[in-house]
Order: C-alpha cells, then structure tokens, then sequence
C-alpha cells in the first residue's frame, strides 16, 4: 500500500512520540538509560514482511505476540532473534542466562516484558488519537518468522498489511535490535490513517 | 499495615509488587487468575486489591466488576500494562480505587495503596 509523503510523516511522528514511550518503559525495568536508535517505519504487504525481516531474522523468531481489538483492530508484534531474546531478559532480570537458553522462568518474563513495551506503544495510538483498543493476553511464539505470520492470518478476509518498525536500543551498553510490528486488516489501516490525520489537523489549531 | 492481595498472570509483575509492598511492610496474598482471586478475595479479606486487566480467563475488568458486586467497599487498585486514559476512565467508572502502570514505580504504588486505605 502507498502512503502519501504527508501519512507517512505523520504515521513516522506517531510512533517517534510511541517509541520514546517504550524506550522509558525500558529504562523503568532496566533501571538504566535506554538509547534509542530513530526507528524506521515500513507499511508492508503482509507476504512482503518475511523478505524485508530475512537479513535480521534468518532462523527461529521470538514473538511476543497480543490481539487488539476496537475502530482499529489486528495484531501486535515485538519480534527478536533467539540471541536478542536471551539477551534482553538477562538484561532486564539479570538472571545470569547461560548463553542460547530461555527457560520456562525466562520466558514468562520475556512474556510480560513484552506485553508492556507492546503496550506503551500502542497506547500512545490510544491516547494520541483517541481511539480505545482492548488487548487480549500477550503470547509468546518460539518458530519461524513465515509460520508465525501464516498463523495470525489464516481466516483473515480483507487484505492485511503490517506497519513494520525496526528499531536498535542499547541498555547497560549492550545492543539489543529488534522489530515492532502491527498488522491490519486495510480497512483498520485507513481508519488508523484517518485518525492520524485528525490528530495532526487538531495539533494545528 | 494492611493485607493486600495481588491479581496477576505474571509471575514477574507478582514477584516485583511483593517485593515493594512486603519492604513497606505489608502482608502479601497473591492470585494468578480472576477465579481465585475472587476466591481470596471472600475467604482473606483483604484491605486491598491490585488487580491486573489482561489475564487468561477472567478479564481484570470482569473480576473487577464481580468484587465490587459482591462487595461495594471493595477497595480496587487496577494495575495494568494499558496506559490507555480511556482504560483508566472505564476502570474507574465500575469502581476502582486507583490505578497504576505498569512497568511499576514503587513510591506510586505505596501512594495509591495508602490512598486506597485512608478511603477506607
């Protein structure tokens, strides 16, 4: 799907000002500043995302993954590769993980740690544009990046596309990079665009 | 000091709120579900509750809802992930005392805690 140069400006700023939500969330757990890179910001055909992500995610992706419902609807992704995974729950739980291992404990962590990034930033969308989206529970995937999206597309009628933001941050000097992903229906991503656009002309009065 | 029972399907978020409201010197009762924590919730008493929205099972919001029938003065804090102000509006409508985000700041939770319990 094309943006105009304007939506994806707008649709950029949104998640800038969702982003630097999530990257204080990040420091709350971490107890550390939390650099972040500027994201950058895709919409992707949903059978477009697995070639765009090939060159991060080669082998098993590690998704927290949480349905949201409401006037935009679909579903939210964080996405990291296994090593990234491991690193940034050993980070902000500091369980001493020896290398390549997310254990029951660490993953419900990881689970949680998700579920609050995926929800800082996407209630941003929420309180910026004033639009109520109910989150069900956050679950995490263990496969490949192809399986899991088929998963979450199969029975979907209207053409889904994903707004792919890929971002690197650095907590206690270490680097994790990782992808924040939010698929929709195309009739969720013109309201989500509506609803930007009213948003920027009510900042302009 | 007060008894306080903690609704949540985190593991981590039960353990972090533990460790805040036990070094404040409160007692801690934890429930993993809406279920049992309102199973807790009649055979404990506790003073106070803080509650989580998005769990397997019952919704924070429903086990909200079914406390506050059963008991009017219940005394909710919710505790959530959703920093949505719409979220916070809903909840405070079907009667919550409070609420909170997550990830939590330990001077905001003993604040909504002691706020809760002046109320009370």
């Amino acid at each position: 799907m094309l943006l105009t140069e304007k939506q994806r400006d707008a649709l950029g700023e949104v998640i800038n000002i969702a982003f630097a939500r999530t990257a204080a969330s990040l420091s709350q757990l971490s107890g550390s500043r939390v650099l972040l890179d500027a994201p950058g910001v895709e919409v992707l055909a949903i059978d477009e995302v697995p070639g765009a992500l090939a060159n991060f995610i080669k082998q098993e992706v590690v998704t927290v993954h949480q349905i949201f419902s409401g006037p935009v609807s679909g579903d939210a992704l964080l996405m990291l590769n296994y090593d990234g995974a491991v690193n940034l729950t050993d980070l902000l739980c500091e369980y001493g993980l020896k290398p390549h291992t997310l254990d029951a404990s660490a993953r419900e962590a990881l689970t949680e740690i998700g579920n609050i990034l995926l929800n800082a930033c996407l209630g941003v969308f929420g309180n910026l544009l004033h639009v109520h989206v109910s989150f069900s529970m956050p679950r995490l995937h263990l496969e490949s990046l192809d399986k899991m999206l088929r998963s979450i597309t199969i029975g979907a009628e209207d053409l889904r596309y994903a707004v792919v933001v890929s971002t690197e941050f650095r907590v206690k000097e270490s680097a994790v990079a990782g992808y924040l992903a939010i698929v929709l229906g195309v009739s969720s991503l013109d309201r989500l665009l509506g609803a930007i656009e009213n948003w920027e002309q009510g900042s302009q009065t | 000091m007060a008894r306080i029972l903690i609704v949540d399907d985190s593991a981590m978020s039960r353990r972090i709120l533990r460790r805040i409201l036990e070094g404040a010197g409160h007692e801690v009762i934890e429930a993993e579900d809406g279920l049992v924590a309102i199973e807790k919730y009649f055979l404990d008493k506790p003073d106070v509750v803080l509650l989580d929205l998005i769990m397997k099972g019952m919704t924070g919001m429903e086990v909200l809802q079914k406390i506050r029938q059963m008991d009017e003065n219940a005394r909710v804090i919710v505790a959530t992930a959703d920093i949505q102000k719409s979220t916070q509006e809903l909840t405070l409508a079907e009667g919550a005392e409070g609420f909170v985000t997550k990830p939590f700041v330990e001077n905001e939770i003993l604040m909504a805690v002691d706020s809760a319990l002046k109320e009370s």
